[in-house]
């Protein structure tokens, strides 16, 4: 392909995919507002970036831009078509080591875990990769009684 | 109901009372990657049965443990709070259970301490692991002892999802420990049973045992 996509963002009215792109032949790097439409605070972020990546006129800029990445952009813009305001948008994204995913409901929780995607897509070893291992056994001898510290400061029978 | 629960329509728990079919449960809290290792396991394989009413997902495994053909059937739960009514039906004739924690999120850890204590409110006695996913994340976690289950001797294994490490061999321990089992029910209501007999018939035979008897009134 002769586009490289940079980054992406998002513009809130009217509604648009940003995204900053190389283009090869040139080397020169350019803007490309793409309008999000038929999109309101009830629409299906996934099909919504499903639906965008696929365009006739916009797929060769979305080569390179991840599935999981347009669909965030997308909750975002719906968010804001909610009145949530960007931070908030953009911190139920992240993973607070100290939260309770438990009480999340499906969409929240989904949010979460396609962040730490992320992680485990690039730590991931696929079976088709020449090296894969089916069993992997490691292991692992604690070195001189180090103490987690999630241990023994509170007594829940730890 | 918590009752009705322990028999979902979909399909039959009466099977599990068959010899060569074993019940696996994993629990743990949401997103602590339970659903990844069941599918880094299987590779595939083995398409599961949804059951959304239930949050579960159900795995059949077909293998051998000392030459012998097991079935074995993953019920993989969901961690949300939301399902909890549903507890009861994974545990119902459960053979062994995979408690899963995510060694970047403490408060998955400290809540291992309700999923045990509701697991041996319905299972007093199956064999129970701790797992440690995500690993891949920071090794340097498996320097670290985590004590938690050590009193009861639960085995402990630390694993990822995502590279693989030790994840076959967790299964497959498992496994074999459901089938040991389900062929030596040691159930535990019954050894205390046996033990207060035991106690019973020894004080018949010696009288100097009678000054034991008065201190434990509530044993008789
Ligand atoms: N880095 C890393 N991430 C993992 C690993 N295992 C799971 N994950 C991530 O954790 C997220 C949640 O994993 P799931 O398997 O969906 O968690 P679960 O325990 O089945 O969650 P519920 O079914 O909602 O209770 C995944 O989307 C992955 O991104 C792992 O070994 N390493
Ligand atoms: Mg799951």
């Amino acid at each position: 392909m002769s586009y490289e996509a940079k980054r992406c963002g998002v513009q809130f009215s009217p509604p648009a995919i940003i995204l900053m792109y190389r283009h090869k032949q040139t080397d020169q790097v350019r803007k490309r507002v793409i309008p999000v439409r038929n999109f309101s605070k009830y629409s299906d972020c996934c099909l919504a970036a499903e639906r965008l990546k696929n365009h006739l006129r916009h797929q060769d800029y979305l080569g390179g831009v991840p599935l999981s990445q347009l669909e965030r952009l997308h909750v975002v813009l719906r968010d804001h078509l909610l009145g949530h305001s960007l931070q908030h948008s953009l911190a139920s994204f992240q993973v607070d080591p100290e939260e309770d995913l438990n009480k999340l409901g499906d969409e929240e929780l989904a949010r979460k875990k396609g962040h730490m995607d992320k992680l485990f897509e690039q730590n991931r070893r696929h079976k088709d990769d020449p090296d894969f291992v089916y069993d992997i056994e490691v292991e692992f001898s604690p070195s001189d009684q180090e103490k987690c510290s999630w241990d023994g400061e509170s007594d829940d029978g730890f | 109901m918590a009752g009705d629960a322990s028999s979902i329509p979909e399909f039959d728990q009466e099977k599990y009372d068959s010899d060569e079919q074993v019940k696996i449960i994993c629990l743990g809290d949401s997103a602590v990657g339970k659903s990844k290792l069941m599918e880094r396991f299987l590779m595939d394989e083995y398409r599961p049965q949804q059951v959304s009413t239930y949050a579960l997902t159900l795995y059949k495994y077909s293998t051998t443990v000392e030459d012998k053909s097991v079935v074995v059937d993953f019920w993989d739960t969901a961690g949300q709070e939301r399902f909890l009514s549903m507890h009861p039906s994974y545990y119902h004739k459960a053979h062994a259970c995979i408690m899963v924690f995510d060694v970047q999120r403490k408060v998955t850890y400290k809540n291992l301490t309700s999923w045990y204590k509701e697991l041996r409110e319905y299972r007093p006695e199956i064999p129970c692991c701790v797992v440690a996913n995500k690993i891949d994340a920071d090794l340097k976690v498996t320097q670290k002892s985590f004590n938690f289950g050590k009193k009861q001797g639960l085995p402990f294994y630390f694993v990822s999802a995502a590279n693989g490490t030790n994840v076959v061999k967790m299964f497959r321990e498992m496994i074999k420990r459901a089938v040991d089992y389900k062929q030596n029910p040691s159930d535990f209501m019954d050894e205390v049973m046996q033990e207060l007999e035991n106690f019973e018939l020894e004080k018949k035979e010696d009288p100097a045992c009678d000054a034991v008897k008065s201190d434990s009134p509530d044993l008789a």
